[in-house]
């Protein structure tokens, strides 16, 4: 009994000479982002950060003209929609449902969207990929991951399929589509500030930010594809999007 | 205990104090944390379920499974070589429920029509079959007779080569307990407050020492409740839709279905050993049990890909995947 006490003690020694060993060291400590977010604004475009559109190249252009056609008339399949597959970057931002953030398992921080029911693993101790490791690996969700600058995770994501569009309305990328996202807590709100990098369809890099109020008083539903799902009347803009989707027009 | 050992446990104690009264939080974490098991493993690791049994030496299933006189005997009533009964037994835990050690279990395949599935395949060179329930078992006759009639009519869809697929299989949410069928490897995030069960695509909140609400609205996973007991985390699920089925032979329920979960880790930490029991007054005349071992494998959490490309491109008489006619927003 008592050696297991020296242990206990021993660990706990060890637990308290690390924090202070690390705060001397001057490692700042890991933000707290936990909790429940959900967004009161709705946008099925992409609102780019300091206005304007998206800097489309030639390409992108063409790529563009080509999805908004598909989409408004049925040709080409939206996934993410019809049969809920994973929204990607930075489409999953722009979700009208909640989604709770764990700084959970050790080594990875975790979103849990209850739209798709998508979740969104992003690894603490890895490097991103280079393009050419993850090219036979693309993936919905890419290859994502993470590390604290101060008060803010930086997520970084490549390896993305083209299975995925960038905004309900079908803003293209491209597999070589990088975004580095930083999420962090402005008063008790989540902001995460993307930034698109894909020279195959823009010009240059840009921006969008995403911001979310705390709500840990929702609870997270069941989602499945054809349901009828959770009221989202708080969501300003999910009213105009129904209301022209009824109408015939595409948003 | 020798002298030196003895100073240094007083002195070690004597710091442990003196950082107990400096950090009380930190002492009350350290506190909580070591009594709550670790369901939730490293971000490198999940606890799988058994997709390559006659490979894999980490795979843990109890004795009473893989050596027991009636477990033994049922395998061989149902199609497995007398010295190939434990690779037989190891191959169906690539997705399915285990009986319990005593009492009425899950409704199951039965000597008439046995279920091979492509790991049985595999172990004892059969050609893999749908799921038949066999009605005429304890778990048969544990039936009302309305989940009889539905089970009789899979069962003759089932041996006409149609619908045999699983509704995980076809991306549906799978409902409680059928998710423990599934093989995807299963994952958990543990807070206070909450537990996250994630496994391919299918997520579960299961909200730690609250009561149940009161009428829930019926619904996927249901409504789930948590508390531990000492090593072993009990969920409590009410609540479930009347979509799902409780297992792979689709034998139905109705929304009274209360189940309750009992997860443990075992063998050193390399497995984990889950346990459930189903009541439901409106489709069994007495509750069953069932059980679904999973090991502790290195696969980190992914992605849910299924319904892609996941058409029922041979007309067999599949579920369609989930799809929404219309987006909702």
């Amino acid at each position: 009994m008592r050696e297991s006490r020296v242990c206990i003690c021993a660990t706990a020694l060890m637990a308290v000479c690390f924090v202070s060993g690390s705060s001397a060291l001057g490692a700042a400590a890991v933000p707290d982002l936990s909790g429940t977010y959900w967004a009161t604004t709705y946008s099925p475009k992409i609102q780019v950060m300091g206005g304007g559109d998206p800097p489309l190249n030639a390409a992108g252009k063409t790529a563009y003209d080509t999805n908004r056609a598909g989409l408004r008339s049925g040709s080409l399949p939206d996934p993410a929609r019809k049969v809920c597959l994973p929204d990607g970057v930075p489409r999953v931002l722009e979700t009208p449902y909640p989604f709770e953030v764990f700084q959970l398992p050790p080594g990875q921080v975790t979103f849990v969207h209850e739209l798709n029911h998508q979740i969104r693993p992003i690894q603490l101790d890895g490097q991103l990929p280079k393009y050419e490791d993850v090219v036979n690996f693309l993936n919905y969700g890419g290859h994502q991951v993470g590390h604290y600058e101060g008060d803010t995770l930086v997520i970084q994501s490549n390896g993305f399929n083209d299975q995925t569009f960038l905004d309900s309305t079908g803003l293209p990328h491209s597999d070589r589509l990088e975004t580095t996202e930083r999420v962090r807590k402005v008063g008790t709100q989540l902001e995460d500030v993307v930034t698109i990098h894909d020279p195959a369809y823009y010009t240059k890099d840009w921006q969008a930010r995403f911001v979310y109020a705390r709500r840990d008083d929702v609870r997270l539903m069941d989602y499945a594809c054809g349901d009828k799902h959770r009221d989202l009347s708080s969501v300003k803009g999910v009213a105009d999007v129904r209301a022209a989707r009824a109408a015939g027009r595409f948003p | 205990m020798s002298k030196t050992a003895f100073r240094l446990g007083a002195t070690l104690a004597g710091l442990c104090g003196a950082a107990a009264l400096l950090l009380p939080a930190l002492a009350a974490d350290s506190k909580s944390d070591s009594a709550v098991p670790p369901f939730m493993l490293p971000a490198t690791a999940g606890w799988g379920a058994n997709i390559n049994p006659q490979v894999d030496p980490e795979m843990w299933l109890p004795d009473d499974y893989l050596h027991g006189e009636a477990s033994v005997k049922r395998a061989i009533s149902l199609g497995a070589p007398p010295n190939r009964v434990v690779p037989y037994l190891n191959a169906r835990m690539f997705n399915e429920y285990m009986p319990p050690v005593s009492g009425i279990g899950p409704v199951m395949d039965g000597p008439e029509h046995p279920f091979y599935n492509n790991a049985v395949q595999r172990a004892i060179g059969k050609n893999s079959s749908y799921r038949v329930a066999d009605l005429n078992s304890e778990a048969g006759k544990n039936l009302m007779p309305w989940a009889v009639d539905a089970l009789m009519k899979q069962n003759a869809l089932a041996l006409q080569g149609r619908n045999g697929e699983t509704r995980q299989a076809r991306c549906w949410e799978t409902g409680v307990p059928d998710i423990h069928e599934a093989p995807q490897g299963l994952y958990f995030i543990q807070t206070p407050k909450e537990v996250v069960m994630y496994q391919g695509g299918r997520v579960r909140h299961v909200y730690m020492n609250v009561p149940h609400t009161k009428n829930p609205a019926p619904s996927w996973y249901g409504e789930s409740i948590g508390h531990y007991e000492g090593d072993t985390l009990v969920v409590d699920t009410i609540g479930l839709n009347t979509v799902t089925f409780v297992d792979g032979y689709r034998t139905p329920h109705t929304t009274q279905e209360h189940v309750v979960e009992r997860f443990k880790i075992v063998n050193g930490g390399k497995a984990l050993d889950v346990s459930f029991t189903v009541d439901d007054a409106g489709t069994f005349y007495k509750p069953w049990s069932g059980r679904r071992p999973r090991y502790r494998e290195n696969a980190r959490m992914a992605e849910d890909t299924c319904a892609a490309n996941n058409d029922d491109k041979f007309n067999l008489g599949f579920d369609p995947v989930p799809t929404a006619t219309n987006p909702d927003f």
